[in-house]
Formats: C-alpha cells, structure tokens, sequence
C-alpha cells in the first residue's frame, strides 16, 4: 500500500473537511504496478500556512484553491517555483478558464473546476497519483540503469588496466635491460607483450560486439540458413588454436538443420562456444559439436573434455567479466566476455543456454534456439537500447 | 641476498618482478593466489613476501597478510595492489599492525626495477 500525502488549501473549512472525508477512505489499485494507493489528507486555510507546511513537509499533492483571503493560490505557485516531485491540481471556480490556464503555465499539472463531485475529484486525485507515481518508478529505474552502467564501466577499466600494465612492466625492463644480457629472456618478454596485447584487443572486439547486441545498432539480417554451415566456418575459425593444443574437434549433424537467423549472431555463438571447448580443454583432448532440429527448435551442444568446472563457478560464468580462476585457468586468456555475449544473443532467439561440466571429465553447453524468431523477439532484437 | 615470495594471479607481473630480482641475486618463490601462497609457506621460510590483494577475493591479499603476521610474526611484507583505484576506495589503506601488518602499500602499476628497489629497502631497513 502506498499512501501519498495530499495537502488540501482552502479558506471555506467545510470544502476542507469534504474534501477530507472524500479521500480519506480512498484506495485504487495501479494495475501497472500492482500496488494499491491510499491517501493520507492534510489542510491549511490559507496560502501562508500552506507554504509553511510544505517547507517542513512535502506533500506528494497539493488540492490548491486559487481564490484565497491574502496570498492566491497562483501566489502559491510562484513562491513555490519549480515543485520537483509534488504534482499540484488547481481548484478554479466556474468561468475562470485563464486562471486554469496561467495556473498550468506556472506548473500545475491539472485542474478541478468548482463545485466538483466527490467522484470528479477522486479522478483529478487518482489521474495525479498515477502520473506521480509512474515518474517516480521511471526515475528510479534510470537511476539503476545509470548505477549499473557506471559498475560495468569500473569493472571494464579494471580488466582493461591488467594487460597493460604487463606490457607496460615488460616495456620497463626491455628498456632498462634489467633482466640481464640473455636476448632469449627478452624475446620471450616481447612475446608476451603481443599476447597480452591481443587479448586485450580481443576484450574491446568483444565489449563492441556486447554494446552493438545491447544497443540493437547491429542491424540484424533475418535470412534462412543451415546452421551446418555456420558450425563448420566456426570450426575452421577455431582450428588453428585446436591444433596447437592437438584438441580434435567433430560435427555431428546428420540432417540439414535450416533456421531464420542472423548469420553474424550465430557465427559469434559458434566461435565463443568452440574458442573456450579448446582453450579450457587437455591436451589431446575432444570437442563434440551436436546439431539438430527438435520441433520448432533448433538443438546446438557442444561438450568438451577440458578442464570443467565445479557447480558453483558453472553458476556464475554467464555474468560479465566474470572469469574461473584457478590452478588450470592461470594461463588461458579471455575476456570473460564471450559468455555473456552468447545468453544475450540467445534470448534474442528465445532460447536458453544451459551447462553441465564436471572437474577435470569436461563441460557440455546446450543450447536451444527458436528456428523462427518470434515477431516480439526479433522486434525486442530491434528495439533493445537498454545495454550498459 | 634474499628470497622473495611473490604473490599475484597475474602471471606476467610475477613474471616480469621474477626476471629482475632473479638477475639482482635474489631468489624468487612463486604463488598465483593466497591459498597457494599460504602451501608455499608451509614448507618454505622466505625474506620477505610481495602480495596482491585481489585475487580470490577482493581483500584476499588482505587476509592473507594477517595469516602470514600471524604465523611469520617476523616476515616483512609489502602490499604491490590496484585495490584503491579498482575500489574507488576514498581514503588510502595505511599499514597497520593489527588490521594491515604489513611495512608498504605500493599503488600500481610499479615498475619491475622499482619493485625490486623498494624491496631491497625494505630489507636493508630490516637488517638495521
């Protein structure tokens, strides 16, 4: 139940007092929010002591009656200047359509002709509290939004501050010769410099890749395609690194499995998913590629025999930036991005993704895609501005 | 002459630091994270112990800090971390012999010969 605070202004006490008793046992229910909105009334009889009062007590709305002894209720208003979170309703007698309207120029939000019905005053009221409410609730989710966005961005300069700060220290010693006079030690400090700077590269080509998903600015062509295809340019893409690691990777699709989809998005499913199957794998090790069609779905597993993991890290590998950290893991780079990347785009084919791994047997993503988007879907894949 | 434990889950900044004092005489210990750190010092008895502070945790480094005061009561330690800035943390962390035993905050990044200096004082300053 949320009760707003109505502040009735009026020199006639038997206006206040109906007023009053009208509101007082009042409730609706706001069907957006599914709250329940009460009012809790107070009174002043003259614009002096309704300024007083709202200078110790903001209410939420002020019933201000304009014609009042000393100080009118436009006087009011002027003193009261831009009013941030109070909504203020004008009560103008019969035939007074420029005080109504020079009363909404000086910021009131609406406007209740006397004499008024109960009825006629309950709408004004609720038509405010609804107003006030909704702005409130949409203030406090761009708050969020804005809090949110500045912890990724934190989070972002952390990630992105680590690699550099290694080159830089090579940098440092490369210049200073303080590691000796073996050339190999130098070579070797080189060398890790570039693959620190390429997985730093691969961390912004990712967080571009993340904000154009998020932003919907990556415009999305809905073509029909067979995810066979894809998985192989995928697996071509990734052969190189599964060949240094001596990791055999293998489709399994017997049928064609057609599906309307944007062919960029599922190349960057399939490189994210076959990328950490032969990174976090043993050497020597398999990667299983399964395709095929399940009803209206399109069924995508892709199961390793890597390192795995334990149910709880499993649980968090989805969140950005979030990276498993161990004994196995200390020398794969990633940018704790691609798995992120791959639930966003999946929801954008009313998927889901799941994973099952084990320590030390292996993991295994299972995922599965709408073969034809959803209307809402795509239109949610268009519209979606809501990223960090 | 010492030996050095290095702690950080950055292995290219235990690298680099292991390059340079190794070539300063010194003994370098590894260890990627607090936990392999405290099996380190199990076994082995180094000079002195350069930590991380985030790595499993946030104030991994931290606590691992006070373990160590705690079993080495008189191994110095230096704290080489980003905590401040990556926490936005609005005051800076001061060694402190209850909370923070530990005789420097070093803020990185910090260059290896820079390290490396510092360590050196901090065990001259401990021979005197």
């Amino acid at each position: 139940m949320e009760n707003l605070a109505v502040l009735v202004v009026d020199d006639e006490p038997g206006m206040r007092l109906g007023v009053a008793r009208a509101l007082g046992g009042y409730t609706f229910t706001l069907t957006e929010l599914g709250i329940e909105v009460g009012f809790k009334v107070d009174m002043a009889e003259s614009g002096e002591q309704a300024l007083e009062k709202i200078a110790t007590a903001r209410p939420d709305i002020l019933l201000l009656d304009h014609k009042l002894p000393a100080m009118s209720g436009l006087d009011v208003m002027e003193q009261l200047g831009a009013a941030d979170d109070m909504l203020t309703v004008m009560v103008t007698a019969y035939a007074s359509l420029e005080t109504a309207v020079a009363a909404i120029k000086k910021g009131a939000y609406d406007f209740l002709a006397k004499p008024f019905t109960p009825n006629e005053l309950k709408n004004a009221v609720r038509k405010a509290a609804e107003n006030l409410i909704m702005t409130r609730q949409a203030r406090q989710l761009a708050a969020e939004k804005r809090q949110i966005r500045f912890r990724f961005i934190s989070v972002l300069a952390h990630e992105l501050k680590a690699p550099l700060g290694a080159i830089e220290g090579y940098l440092h010693i490369l210049r200073n010769k303080s590691a000796g006079d073996d050339p190999a030690v130098y070579d070797h400090m080189l060398e890790r410099c570039l693959v620190r700077s390429q997985h730093m590269r691969k961390m912004v080509m990712d967080l571009l890749d993340l904000t154009r998903i998020e932003s919907g600015q990556k415009k999305r062509e809905l073509v029909e395609l067979d995810v066979r295809d894809l998985a192989r340019t995928a697996m071509e893409t990734a052969a190189p690194e599964a060949l240094g690691q001596a990791v055999a990777i293998s489709l399994h699709a017997d049928a064609p499995v057609p599906m309307i989809a944007d062919r960029g998005e599922i190349e960057i499913i399939f490189n994210n998913l076959l990328s950490n199957a032969v990174k976090y794998n043993r050497k020597g090790g398999r990667v299983d590629l399964t395709l095929r069609t399940e009803g209206d779905s399109c069924l995508v597993e892709v199961a390793d025999t890597g390192i795995g993991m334990t149910e709880e890290e499993a649980a968090r590998i989805f969140n950005e930036f979030v990276r498993v950290k161990n004994q196995m893991t200390r020398n794969i780079l990633g940018s704790g991005l691609g798995l992120s990347i791959v639930k966003k785009l999946v929801l954008l084919y009313s998927g889901d993704i799941t994973v099952a791994s084990r320590p030390g047997e292996g993991t295994t993503f299972t995922l599965r895609l709408r073969r034809v988007p959803h209307a809402a879907a795509q239109a949610a894949g268009e519209l979606q501005s809501h990223g960090p | 002459m010492a030996t050095v434990l290095l702690v950080d889950d950055d292995v290219d900044l235990v690298e680099m630091n292991r390059a340079v004092l190794e070539h300063r005489g010194h003994t370098v210990l590894a260890a990627y994270s607090a936990a392999e750190a405290r099996q380190v010092l199990a076994s082995a008895k180094p000079d002195i112990a350069v930590l991380d502070v985030m790595m499993e945790s946030v104030t991994a480094g931290f606590d691992l800090a006070r373990d160590i005061h705690e079993s080495h009561p008189h191994m110095p330690m230096v704290v080489l971390s980003g905590v401040h800035e990556a926490m936005g943390v609005p005051f800076r962390f001061q060694p402190d012999e209850a909370w923070l035993p530990v005789l420097k905050f070093l803020d990185k990044p910090v260059a290896p010969g820079t390290l490396a200096e510092e360590v050196e004082a901090v065990l001259r300053l401990i021979k005197e």
